[in-house]
């Protein structure tokens, strides 16, 4: 069992709750005020701790790479990232410890003010397109299906890679198109410049367009 | 069904009794989401769970509402 600082703060007032509704259950004791303030514990505010750690530790659960896995069309994915061999830019940043298990969310994430709120809308769009349209499908049909929605953005990868450092512009593609790559025009993940992502899923959908 | 629901709102009794067993299933959604944080756990435990968790505790303030009511009016007469 993980040692979840979160987890174990629930199972405590979990516990709490259930020696309370279990007294009140079991004893049927007569409703005096004293017994609406032990359920006012038992019902109300250990239960509401329990939610409250469940809900943080339920949003730290998501964004790591095992939830992301846990659908089988994002199978290929995880073991991609997890993978020592690949070359990918997904499994090459999953070896970096400041992305590790949560390199996922770290690139997927959509950052800013609202970042959060919107990754995860965009999250449970996943949900809703996973259990109707993909739950059903083999990997060999899903896989290519499969399109990011919308262009992966530089400027994920402007976070860490500000393009001021001078070792980086002393890489002459870098200095080169510049411009581009901060306004986003020419993509970091392009096929000349550092590649995709997810190769094997690259190669999946470069030999579905060659088939006539 | 509808008989069903005006009889379990006529006893304060039964209201908590029903709070407390909604309470529990609960409580074991949210844990078990946590044990096992994986993606249907998760997702049931913060959609179901948080719903049956805080239908439990509106239960509970019926009754305590309609006890505070009663109260009043007897002060009252």
């Amino acid at each position: 069992m993980r040692s979840d600082p979160f987890l174990i703060a629930a199972l405590v007032t979990t516990l709490g709750a259930l020696v309370l509704i279990g007294w009140f259950l079991l004893r049927r004791p007569a409703q005096t005020r004293t017994t609406k303030i032990v359920l006012l514990f038992g019902i109300g505010v250990l239960p509401l701790f329990t939610a409250a750690n469940g809900n943080v530790a339920g949003y730290h659960a998501t964004k790591t790479r095992q939830f992301c896995g846990g659908c089988h069309v994002m199978t290929p994915y995880k073991d991609d990232s997890e993978n020592p061999a690949s070359k990918g830019l997904a499994a090459r940043h999953a070896r970096n410890a400041m992305f590790g298990e949560e390199n996922c969310y770290a690139c997927h994430a959509d950052y800013g003010m609202f970042g959060t709120v919107t990754t995860k809308m965009g999250g449970m769009r996943h949900v809703y397109e996973y259990a109707l349209h993909y739950h059903q499908l083999s990997l060999d049909e899903a896989l290519p299906k499969i399109h990011i929605r919308k262009p992966f953005p530089n400027a994920t990868c402007m976070r860490c890679h500000s393009t001021e450092n001078p070792l980086w512009n002393a890489v002459g593609d870098h200095a080169s198109s510049l411009q581009e790559i901060r306004a986003g025009t020419t993509s970091c993940a392009s096929v000349g410049c550092h590649g995709a992502a997810h190769p094997f899923s690259n190669e999946i959908h470069e030999r579905q367009r060659m088939t006539p | 069904m509808i008989g069903w629901i005006r009889r379990l709102l006529a006893s304060s009794e039964r209201l908590l009794r029903v709070s407390a067993v909604l309470t529990i299933v609960a409580l074991g959604l949210m844990v078990w989401s946590m044990v096992v944080p994986t993606v249907w756990p998760v997702m049931v435990a913060m959609s179901i769970g948080q719903a049956l968790g805080t239908s439990a505790f509106v239960l509970y303030l019926v009754v305590v509402a309609r006890d505070l009511r009663a109260r009043r009016r007897e002060g009252g007469e």
